[in-house]
């Protein structure tokens, strides 16, 4: 791994980092002013966020939950980088990660971004259907820079780690629902995101293959310290998060009971695992 | 390897669209061997006329038909900037044109060596000896590499030419030009073959060793051919003159037609083709949306897909490119060999032909494919991701 932001460390970058712009020292992100309204046609407007203030402490697991259409997935889609928050209409939104404002980045930017420091994961598996399930994973390596032996080596450990390596020359369509939602965990993962976004990541699986994926997806945060962001309507899954966002009418109803020290607290950071 | 698998996807589609470059690089290459070899022939013509005129009696188009008197050698001699003036016999081998010979054989009947080395036109002996100055009187000839194929002969065969038989001495290697498809005699008898092509009424009284009908000028040393052939065409104006500009102006509009077909040929092959993969790449696109979504969501450039997918149209000009060569050159392969009974060969088919095809098929497939391609790059990931 000769890329320095695959070495990156989230927490030195802070230190630094925060003498330039005004940043609580160990939240991963932190938004204010979100918001995001979605053209339909051309009359209608629909309003998905209305003005949304949220930070995620490093190495936290937090479950956004909420009534359809209440605006958790267009929250995580601006938070993931996949959207941008709409400029007009209100105060300048912010948006920072790992330090760094995410609001003025190119498109090509954001996607290096994506690419080398978040990890998606979705309802629907969405898993490049004539890729195999190793292909898949080098894939996200690809993405992220990481080519040839580092990559295989890469790929292979995660597809260990999801205990799926013996599968990993078989196509998605040759796999279950949990298999391939656990192949796509490992997409997620192998470049060692600093964060996890996850859409309904147990959606579409039965409650066995939920608990092993939600189990999985836990290990990972405890043993790695990735930041995991879920949005989900199963409160089994909010459940098994450090902390549940609720959220209703495109606002942040509830920001949740904070189980470790709340990022605004500035807290030691002795209590977050190393991502080392 | 992952491009051919997406290929694969849509097997029918994918080899119907193949199929359509196919047959624009069929017909490109077919057309262009054609070219070629009209093309070689004609540069063989300029590389003969560039640096010498020649004469013939008015009428006589390109060296054969109207009989000369041969003082005319002497007055031409006579004229500045004139090192020498060689007297031919040039005729049709047929009084009509011929089936499949298009009637381009001809005899050319010329003393050996009497250029004295002016002459810069090599032709090169494949088997047997070239004539010489001591074969006069003697019916011997030596034959180009299509017309000695087109009789079958060999050396020391006997063929008939114009109802003589002449005694096979020499075939030359192929020129891919008009020696190819003539044979060579001496002067003698070729001024007898000459004056018994001509119609008796005007024949009887011509003694064949006063008969050519034309004159190689070769210029002196530091003339220019195309100055010195306009002071011919002043000396006399009963003799048509031609040097090598003239040469190229007039075979230079034939040219011009069967090139003009190949870039037409080019043209719809390209629009055909190229639509073709548009649509194909377009509808590939459509239906990989949420692929597409996914691989930008997950940090794939806008320049890695639109990367992707314009490879993949290369790569479907490539194939096609190639299926049309080789399709295009079975067409060639097979023309001369049904050609080579008649001594005809139509096509020549060169690598520079063939490696052009193929590349203009790839980037064509590229640059088809191209448009979709950025339309793809350019979709919002997340409504992509939702497409069903």
């Amino acid at each position: 791994m000769t890329d320095p932001r695959l070495r990156f460390d989230p927490r030195t970058q802070f230190d630094t980092d925060r003498k330039d712009h005004d940043v609580i020292s160990n939240a991963l992100i932190e938004a204010r002013d979100l918001r995001k309204t979605y053209q339909l046609g051309k009359r209608a407007a629909v309003p998905a966020l209305r003005g949304v203030d949220i930070s995620i402490a490093e190495g936290e697991m937090v479950a956004i939950m909420g009534p359809s259409g209440s605006g958790k997935s267009t929250l995580m889609h601006i938070l993931g980088l996949l959207h941008a928050p709409d400029a007009d209409g209100g105060p300048s939104p912010e948006l920072w990660f790992e330090g760094r404002d995410m609001t003025r980045l190119s498109e090509s930017e954001r996607t290096r971004i994506r690419a080398r420091r978040m990890g998606f994961v979705f309802q629907s598996f969405n898993l490049v259907p004539t890729l195999t399930a190793r292909e898949n994973v080098l894939l996200a390596c690809d993405y992220a820079g990481l080519k040839g032996t580092s990559a295989q080596v890469a790929a292979e450990h995660v597809l260990r780690l999801v205990g799926l390596d013996d599968r990993g020359d078989h196509r998605p369509a040759e796999l279950s629902g949990g298999e391939q939602q656990r192949i796509a965990a490992a997409r997620a993962l192998v470049n060692r995101p600093s964060l996890i976004l996850a859409d309904e990541p147990t959606g579409n699986l039965d409650s066995q293959r939920a608990t092993e994926i939600l189990e999985l997806v836990r290990w990972f945060n405890r043993e790695h310290g990735q930041t995991i962001l879920l949005v989900t309507h199963d409160p089994e899954v909010g459940n098994a998060c450090d902390r549940v966002v609720h959220m209703r009418d495109g606002l942040v109803a509830d920001h949740g009971a904070v189980p470790v020290p709340h990022p605004i607290a500035a807290a030691p950071q002795t209590a977050i695992p190393s991502a080392a | 390897m992952k491009l051919a698998r997406d290929l694969q996807r849509r097997p029918l589609r994918t080899t119907l669209t193949v199929l359509g470059i196919t047959i624009g690089i069929w017909a490109l290459v077919v057309f262009g061997s054609m070219a070629n070899k009209i093309n070689a022939i004609v540069d063989g013509g300029s590389t003969f006329y560039a640096d010498k005129v020649t004469v013939a009696a008015n009428g006589s188009g390109m060296g054969f038909g109207q009989p000369m008197d041969i003082d005319t050698v002497a007055e031409v001699e006579a004229i500045d900037g004139v090192a020498l003036a060689v007297p031919s016999i040039g005729m049709p081998m047929e009084d009509e044109m011929s089936g499949g010979g298009l009637g381009m054989e001809y005899i050319s009947g010329q003393v050996a060596g009497a250029d004295h080395g002016l002459e810069s036109y090599v032709l090169n002996m494949a088997t047997g000896r070239d004539l010489t100055a001591a074969d006069e009187g003697s019916y011997v000839t030596v034959l180009g590499s299509d017309i000695a194929r087109q009789f079958g002969a060999s050396v020391g065969d006997t063929v008939v030419l114009r109802d003589r038989e002449f005694e096979v001495v020499g075939i030359l290697e192929p020129t891919l030009t008009m020696p190819d498809s003539s044979a060579m005699v001496p002067l003698a008898a070729g001024q007898e073959l000459f004056v018994d092509m001509i119609p008796a009424m005007f024949a009887q009284d011509l003694d064949p060793t006063g008969v050519v009908s034309g004159l190689t000028v070769y210029p002196e040393t530091g003339v220019d051919p195309e100055v010195l052939a306009e002071d011919l065409r002043a000396a006399n104006p009963s003799w048509e003159v031609m040097s090598g500009s003239d040469f190229d102006e007039a075979i230079g509009s034939a040219t011009a037609i069967f090139n003009a077909i190949l870039v037409g040929i080019a043209l719809i092959s390209l629009a055909v083709g190229g639509l073709s993969v548009i649509n194909t790449m377009a509808m590939s696109v459509a239906e990989r949306t949420r692929e597409i979504g996914i691989k930008r969501a997950i940090g794939g450039s806008r320049t890695r897909i639109v990367g992707e997918l314009v490879m993949e149209s290369a790569l479907i000009g490539f194939l096609g490119g190639v299926t049309g060569l080789v399709l295009g050159a079975a067409v060639a392969i097979l023309g001369n060999e049904l050609g080579r009974e008649s001594g005809f060969l139509l096509f020549l088919l060169t690598p520079m032909t063939a490696i052009t095809a193929v590349a203009f098929s790839t980037v064509l497939g590229a640059v088809a494919g191209f448009i979709p391609a950025v339309h793809a790059a350019r979709l919002d990931p997340v409504a992509a991701l939702r497409y069903e």
